[in-house]
């Protein structure tokens, strides 16, 4: 076995590997650009190496860099992670030219599969089923519009270089077609130096499944079962499971033979995952096969109880496959939610900062793979993945509670992530029962907010939290000044019970609370719906507060904002205002606090970098037209106009970089047209 | 008595005088009832019906809300106006204000509520002395005094009396600053000379749009220099808080305004003798967090956000901010350490990179002499890369203003604790509670800069000749910058000299400065006998 090793990658996949080589008695290596060097990857590896400024290309894509400190430190392999040189055989065939072991595929076999017309190719040679399309890859819109007839609409525009959903566009007839093949076009020459494009069926309401495979040197290839990654946004990866729903056992042997079958034809060896569109006649095409461990592979490790990373690490090192497909079996079900630094209320842009308070979730049954601690810089520079969430349980219904509790208990502060986001798909009935696929985003939620109500349960539930931290507060303060309370007059608060009115948004709730400090047994009655809540001794400076209701403990996260309680629990978020009785009485009186006004600028929705600019000043605009064009965290995207109108001033250059909020474009006041006034 | 729900009606009558005369001892107590009640409804239903759909809750409603339930005392009820030289006028009682005291959180505070459904809110004599005996009172037995305003002004009927008025209340103002907490909150109108009561007291609240203040009002402004503007421009709240400076505090609404007053209440002692309540939010004194490490960015030019620092060591994370929107790179505001109020005075490198400029430093100067008066230790956190330079600056006085903050801090004999986080240079160094200008104990981080001039200005001045004379000026300037930046940027050497007296690790700055306001509680400063000192104002 290795005596060391450098890990070409960074944060929570770069710790993953640092504990199975722990584990292992490996030494590792890890290597950090600029803006990493206090990472908490960086100080888990045995050794470190600084490679450079933050810009990828400058550090983690520069295969001569990372292969000078492998030599330069002794390693004798390269773990590439996931992303940045994984799947490039050029750097796959460098490392082996330095007389070091790449921990991966053969480089032939990432050229044949990292191509996505060759490996189609391959697939239909060995016969496996793939979605009507065209094979070949074209730039010529008038190859594209006779293509497109062939398969019959809606199709699928796909980049041939590169993966993860970039690029790609759906059409749903001919006048799109033009339109959309130029974006697809113009985006895969900016991310890939290419623009070849191909084109396919646009299968509706497909499931993701995905097979992951193991192969040794010596020809024995194995699958470990399915994953199933239906749940999406913008083609990434939300929410993984394993064992699938969709799949029975017949269908898992026959997708497995597929896929065991298509990595021996790729001469492929180590691990590696064949990914397969299922319609909803459980119908299964070849999609493509990644060359690489994949992100949510901890969910196969869980239900198959093995070691990804150190049978990776051992095939490298020349060891035959220990198992023998019948050794294989999938036990329970395991979950993982990704948890990404991005606004989901916000069209899942990316955000940036300091992570300046952390809590995981700990407890049985919960995995959390963090690159992330208190103190932690989140740029623009990379992936925008921090950690992943998962739980296993005997059955699919005890996995997600699982996950749901720890997802309640997960405190991240200072950046902005989806954790309440993923944990709304998991509360949401569709996805209880199971009813996935690619567009489960775009059916249930809108704007990142659940189409569903939560339930009057969950929201009584929240109210009792944040009623209680409020009295607790309020009592606090007046114990604590008892010493200076005259004799007369003031209420000394016997009361055994004290009413609040909440509201939220349009609701309002009832809240009477009778109990104390001492006990800390409460009986709580929300509109008149009795609860008994058992609490712990509330620590103000703590986000995250435990309450035993109805005899099962719940995790909520809570936040003072301005005058108001922002609660976090089950992946509803509201902010609560809380009214004693006599304001309550008043409250009618006072106007809602007002909307902010319309403004005639275009502000920034995201930290980034401008990389073009659509209008100049004087141009006249209509809503939703896109203006201007930046780029943060690998995602190119446009930003649209708030309003009709003309532009009096661009006040940003391409090249530049701008934070959240900060004005780009001002619009004529007079000729801004909102929706509204429509 | 229907003459109780429609006051506007009501007129005093021979009759009813002679008859109430006659009253046996039963209908005594029934008649006081009566004058409370008619007191109670101030200018008459519809008057408080048009208060409401304002937005504005009635001057009794606010009062419920400020004090603790049943505790309010009031005096004078049954105090009426003196009617005018323009005649005409009815006697109200209580004479459109209410006044009288009453607890918060169990603590005694005196208190005004004018009552803008009673000829407008103004003020007039007898409102007049109402307010003055309140505040008389206040100063006696040392406890705060609130103002809630809601006044068309100076109530013209009485003429030159109405001024007097003022004039009175001035005073008061002015006799009992320093003394107790003097606490204004404009609920409604608040123009001419009554803007000079509130700016006298200690803190202004406003209200989002219900309240505006100015000197003089949109009409006069259009007829003297022609000029069109808006209420909410000329004197609303947010113009108040983020350019003029005269609010503290913004709120959305009465009922959240007079919560915070509630809060603000509880940071401050009741008057110049006592200490702030002690109130122990549970939060560990030897809390550490390690993110604080990591706070301060490898770059020194690149800007963070010091509330995060704020947040982090203060209890429960909970801070008090005054003037948010105002000279916002100083950020000003209470917090408690280990149960006990402090005021922070901190640079906030997000906002003009931390500089001190004429706003600021008079936003600060104002802060540090509130604390040192009641008597609130101050803690100090800096990150500041000089003055604001620049003809605008010095035009307007930055030598002046900046002397203010000097001043301030050189004076307080409260116990003053620094912690040099970044940056400190040159004269605003010194200014920010340095060792050299008395303060107790000054800490520093080990990202702490602390120098006459920032590396590049410095490596210009002092290896000019060698930059001139290189090849590459330009190499050279930047290789003089590192070594400057080597040599002087730390705080290492103001470390040897004992200016600091200790370099902490950012993890523990909250338990370090727990432990030193611990003993620095007894600490005893004096300064010599004077009528007061000349702070350059």
């Amino acid at each position: 076995m290795f005596n060391k090793i450098l890990i070409a990658n960074r944060g929570e996949i770069a710790i993953r590997i640092i504990h199975t080589c722990k584990r292992m008695g490996i030494k590792t290596v890890a290597v950090y650009a600029e803006v990493d060097a206090r990472s908490p990857y960086v100080q888990e590896a045995d050794e470190a190496a600084f490679i450079g400024a933050a810009q990828a290309k400058e550090s983690f894509l520069n295969p001569r860099k990372i292969i000078a400190v492998a030599l330069r430190h002794g390693a004798q392999a390269i773990h590439p992670g996931y992303g940045f040189l994984s799947e490039n055989p050029e750097f796959a065939q460098m490392t082996i030219d330095a007389g070091l072991t790449f921990i991966g595929p053969p480089p032939s076999a990432i050229a044949k599969l990292g191509n996505k017309t060759a490996s189609k190719a391959l697939a239909i040679d060995i016969g496996a089923p793939v979605t009507p399309g065209n094979p070949q890859p074209f730039t010529d819109p008038k190859i594209a519009a006779g293509f497109a007839e062939e398969i019959g609409y809606p199709i699928l525009l796909k980049p041939a270089a590169g993966g993860g959903g970039r690029g790609m566009r759906i059409v749903e007839s001919p006048e799109e077609l033009p339109g959309a093949l130029e974006q697809c076009m113009d985006e895969t020459r900016k991310a890939f130096g290419d623009d070849h494009i191909f084109m396919e069926r646009f299968i509706t309401r497909p499931r993701h499944i995905e097979f992951q495979v193991l192969a040794d040197q010596y020809g024995s290839v194995i699958h470990l079962g399915e994953r199933e990654c239906s749940v999406q946004r913008r083609y990434q990866k939300v929410i993984e499971e394993s064992p699938s729903m969709a799949i029975t056992p017949d269908l898992r042997e026959r997708m497995g033979e597929t896929a065991c079958k298509l990595a021996q034809a790729a001469g492929y060896v180590n691990a590696g995952t064949v990914e397969f569109i299922l319609d909803q006649d459980k119908n299964y095409y070849f999609l493509e096969m990644n060359t690489r461990l994949q992100v949510e592979h901890p969910v196969t490790e869980l239900v198959t109880g093995l070691d990804m990373v150190e049978l990776q690490l051992r095939i490298a090192d020349g060891e035959p496959l220990p198992y023998k497909q019948y050794d294989i079996s999938l036990k329970g079900w395991a979950i993982e939610a990704r948890i990404c630094a991005e606004d989901p209320y916000r069209g899942f842009l990316p955000t940036t900062g300091m992570i300046t308070r952390y809590a995981m979730p700990r407890g049985d049954q919960i995995r959390v793979d963090s690159g992330i601690d208190a103190g932690s810089l989140v740029t623009i520079y990379y992936d925008s993945l921090l950690a992943k969430v998962c739980a296993w349980g005997e059955t699919r219904g005890k996995a997600i509670n699982t996950l749901i509790k720890a997802l309640n208990g997960y405190h991240i502060e200072g950046v902005l992530t989806n954790v309440d986001f993923t944990n709304a798909v998991l509360n949401h009935p569709a996805f209880q029962q199971g009813e996935l696929s690619t567009n489960f985003i775009d059916e249930y939620f809108e704007d990142g907010e659940s189409k569903v109500l939560p339930p009057q349960e969950q929201l009584h539930f929240m109210v009792i939290a944040v009623a209680l931290v409020f009295h607790s507060r309020r009592t606090l303060v007046r114990d604590s000044l008892k010493p200076m309370r005259p004799l007369v007059g003031s209420t000394q608060d016997t009361a055994a019970h004290t009413n609040y009115m909440v509201r939220v948004g349009e609701q309002v709730f009832h809240v009477d609370l009778a109990g104390d400090f001492v006990s800390r047994e409460w009986e709580i009655q929300v509109d008149g719906r009795a609860y008994a809540v058992v609490t712990p001794d509330f620590e103000y400076y703590r986000r995250r507060l435990q309450l035993k209701i109805n005899g099962v403990q719940n995790m909520f996260r809570l936040q003072y904002q301005q005058n108001h309680i922002r609660c976090f629990f089950c992946g509803t978020v509201r902010t609560f205002e809380i009214y004693t009785t006599t304001e309550w009485r008043l409250a009618h009186y006072m106007k809602r606090e007002s909307v902010r006004a319309l403004e005639n600028v275009l502000r920034c929705p995201m930290p980034g970098l401008v990389t073009a600019i659509c209008v100049e000043k004087g141009a006249q605009v209509r809503r939703g037209q896109e203006l201007i064009r930046m780029e943060s965290m690998k995602m190119e995207s446009g930003v649209g106009s708030p309003c009709d109108a003309e532009v009096e001033s661009v006040l940003v250059a391409p090249g530049q970089a701008v934070d959240t909020d900060e004005p780009l474009i001002t619009f004529v006041r007079e000729s801004c047209r909102f929706a509204e006034e429509k | 008595m229907s003459r109780r729900c429609d006051t506007d009606t009501h007129e005093p009558d021979m009759t009813d005088a002679v008859e109430s005369l006659a009253l046996p001892m039963d209908d005594n107590l029934a008649s006081l009832q009566n004058m409370r009640d008619e007191a109670r409804l101030g200018g008459g239903l519809k008057r408080i019906a048009d208060q409401h759909a304002r937005g504005k809750l009635t001057a009794w409603e606010r009062v419920e809300l400020l004090l603790d339930k049943n505790s309010f005392e009031e005096f004078d009820v049954l105090k009426t106006g003196r009617g005018g030289h323009l005649g005409g006028d009815r006697e109200f009682l209580s004479d459109g204000v209410i006044t009288g005291h009453g607890t918060i959180d169990g603590r005694e505070v005196f208190l005004f509520s004018q009552d803008f459904t009673v000829i407008g809110g103004s003020l007039g004599a007898a409102h007049s002395e109402k307010i003055s005996k309140v505040m008389d009172h206040a100063v006696r037995v040392g406890a705060p005094f609130i103002g809630l305003n809601d006044s068309g002004g100076a109530r013209i009927q009485e003429g030159v009396d109405a001024l007097a008025a003022y004039g009175e209340i001035f005073n008061r103002n002015v006799m009992a600053s320093g003394v107790v907490p003097q606490i204004s909150c404009i609920m409604g109108p608040c123009a001419g000379g009554a803007v000079y009561s509130p700016a006298m007291t200690d803190f202004t609240f406003m209200v989002e749009n219900s309240s505006y203040m100015f000197v003089t009002g949109p009409n006069v402004v259009k007829t003297v220099i022609h000029q069109d503007i808006s209420f909410e421009d000329l004197g609303g709240p947010r113009m108040h808080a983020s350019k003029s400076g005269v609010a503290h505090f913004v709120l959305p609404n009465d009922i959240i305004c007079l919560r915070e007053v509630r809060r603000l209440i509880n940071y401050l002692p009741s008057n110049n003798k006592q200490k702030a309540p002690f109130l122990d939010l549970r939060d560990p004194p030897d809390r550490t967090d390690p993110a604080l490490d990591y706070l301060v960015p490898v770059n020194p030019n690149q800007p963070y956000d010091m509330k995060v620092l704020i947040r982090s060591i203060l209890d429960g994370a909970e801070f008090m901010e005054l003037h948010e929107n105002f000279a916002k790179n100083l950020i000003i505001g209470f917090g408690r350490l280990g149960g006990e109020t402090i005021g922070l005075i901190a640079n906030q490198p997000a906002v003009l990179a931390g500089v001190l400029d004429c706003a600021a430093s008079v936003k600060g100067a104002r802060f540090v002499r509130f604390c040192d008066t009641f008597n609130i230790p101050l803690i100090c956190l800096v990150d500041v890369p000089g003055f604001m330079p620049g003809p605008e600056q010095e035009h307007g006085g930055i030598i002046r203003h900046g002397a203010k903050l000097l001043y301030a801090f050189i004076e307080a004999t409260v116990p003053r604790i620094t912690v040099v986080v970044r940056k400190a240079y040159g004269g605003a160094y010194i200014v920010m509670n340095s060792k050299h200008i008395g303060a107790d104990i000054n800490y520093a981080w080990p990202t702490a800069e602390i120098a006459v001039l920032g590396p590049r200005g410095a490596a210009e001045v002092i290896y000019r000749r060698e930059i001139e004379a290189a090849d590459n000026p330009q190499a050279m300037l930047q290789q003089k910058e590192a070594h400057y930046r080597e040599t002087f940027a730390n705080p290492f050497l103001a470390a040897k000299r004992g200016y600091i007296d200790d370099v902490i690790f950012p993890r523990e700055t909250r338990s370090r400065l727990i432990r030193s306001l611990q003993f620095l509680e007894g600490k005893k400063a004096s300064r010599p006998d004077r009528k007061h000192g000349n702070i350059p104002l």
